[in-house]
């Protein structure tokens, strides 16, 4: 995860772009719990909005795994399809984790 | 001495990333930007500061975008602002139901920061030229001093628009005032007006009404656009005490649909081949008195023979009996479906022959357009 390039593709100062990725973390997990729980139930509508959330914000930040992983949960639970989203959700997850890594590392 | 150009654009998201990103990038190039991340916050927000643009996201909880913009255009003091909407990027049906709603442009997310500057920039740009459009339309029309006479089109100078009119002033300097021109091969205009006030000769305002319709009715504006651009212009050369009602409408032969912008005017009749007659009602303020305005628009679809009405509220006021226009609307529902066979040429005068009562004296100019389709 380099930080520096995904500031250049979007045409940011690196320290600009640390801090919107402070927001992404600090904004998406609740978001992230709202998603599991709604996977958890089945409940559509929040899933569906969660994860809209989630997709918009790494999308503008270039997290493209977050953006595609977050995309098809959204998209399979307008048809009310929860299969394969815990596993999904798991992977966000993981990728969180790294940029949450990766921004301690910067900030120290 | 040049004054600095300050720009300011309103962000709405409920995504605060977002939000940041767009506000940092525009903060750069040196914009004034304000944000909101609900609906509400934002049309308070477009009301108070005046924003010269809004990027507005569609899909937000509660009030959504589309929702927004619709309240944003029918505020006469937000509806002139340009809105960029945000919008995934297949969701086709989305980027359709912004521009018909009067968003100017979409950007698809996730965004690319040069993209959106460069709409941006592009937006601000229009919205300057337009605005110099008016200053400049407003200049050329004060140095207008002696209008023209008998500037009446007539059904035989433009056969192509088949329509026929009745026209009688009450006074010599009448108030009232029609106009039906070419917009392009298929495409016409009727546009009849009222003007209330006598402190300005009339002559002025007619020929200023008539350059003013050449200069803004065209293929690429909305009518309801021309409107809002005559209007712009009017506020600037009218004295504080004139205004004037009129409607508008736009026929195009080829589409077969007919598009009506109303500016506090009596409603336009649509009489249908088969059918019976009904009033186009469409919201609008008056004209030339307020800089911040609303026009509605109206589209409905039209077939060949079907014919519709323009005329002034002399038509149909009744001073007499104490009876203002609103109020005779049934009555001239009535004449107009007895005048199904009339033809063409002879629609207007049959028109205005039912409904004007002989018996006592005109008090009011006249004007009636009968258009067939």
């Amino acid at each position: 995860m380099n930080f520096s390039e995904l500031a250049e593709n979007i045409g940011l100062e690196e320290d600009e772009f640390v801090e919107l990725v402070e927001l992404f973390v600090e904004t998406s997990t609740s978001h992230l719990e709202r998603l599991q729980s709604a996977i958890d139930k089945g409940n559509t509508q929040q899933a569906v909005e969660a994860a809209h959330y989630v997709k918009g914000a790494a999308g503008n930040l270039g997290f493209t795994g977050i953006y595609d992983l977050s995309k098809a949960i959204e998209e399979k639970a307008r048809q009310n399809i929860f299969e394969g989203a815990s596993e999904a959700l798991k992977a966000i997850r993981d990728r969180y984790d790294q940029i949450v890594e990766v921004l301690r590392w910067k900030k120290s | 001495m040049e004054e600095k150009l300050n720009l300011t654009i309103l962000i709405v998201d409920d995504s605060s990333v977002s939000v940041s990103l767009l506000e940092t990038v525009l903060l750069k190039e040196g914009y004034q930007v304000i944000t909101a991340n609900s609906g509400p916050r934002a049309r308070k927000l477009a009301v108070e500061k005046r924003p010269d643009l809004i990027i507005l996201d569609i899909m937000m909880p509660e009030e959504d975008g589309f929702e927004v913009i619709t309240r944003l255009k029918k505020n006469a003091r937000t509806a002139s602002i340009p809105v960029v909407f945000l919008t995934g990027k297949d969701d086709l049906e989305d980027k359709l139901s912004g521009f018909n709603l009067g968003a100017v442009d979409y950007i698809t997310k996730p965004f690319q920061v040069a993209e959106v500057l460069a709409r941006v920039r592009l937006h601000l740009k229009l919205s300057i030229a337009t605005n110099s459009l008016i200053t400049s339309q407003t200049n050329k029309l004060r140095q207008l001093e002696k209008a023209q006479t008998s500037m009446l089109t007539t059904p035989e100078q433009l056969p192509k628009a088949n329509f026929s009119v009745y026209y009688s002033t009450f006074l010599e300097a009448g108030g009232d005032f029609y106009d039906v021109f070419q917009i392009s091969e298929d495409m016409f205009g009727y546009f009849v007006v009222d003007v209330s006030g006598h402190d300005i000769a009339t002559s002025y305002i007619t020929a200023a009404i008539k350059a003013l319709l050449k200069q803004n009715c065209n293929p690429i504006y909305q009518p309801q656009e021309s409107m809002r651009m005559i209007n712009d212009v009017l506020v600037e050369i009218l004295s504080d005490t004139t205004y004037l009602t009129a409607c508008y409408a736009k026929l195009n032969r080829k589409k077969k649909t007919l598009t009506i912008v109303n500016a506090g005017h009596p409603p336009v009749i649509y009489l249908p081949k088969k059918g019976e007659p009904r009033l186009i009602d469409v919201d609008g303020d008056i004209l030339g008195m307020f800089k911040e305005v609303y026009y509605g628009q109206q589209d409905i679809k039209v077939s060949p023979g079907d014919r519709f009405f323009l005329y002034s509220d002399g038509l149909i006021e009744k001073p007499a009996l104490k009876k203002v226009w609103s109020e005779c609307l049934p009555e001239v529902l009535e004449a107009c479906s007895n005048i199904k066979d009339t033809p063409t040429q002879g629609l207007a005068l049959e028109l205005a022959c039912l409904m004007i009562d002989k018996t006592c004296k005109p008090e009011d100019d006249i004007v009636v357009l009968g258009v067939e389709v």
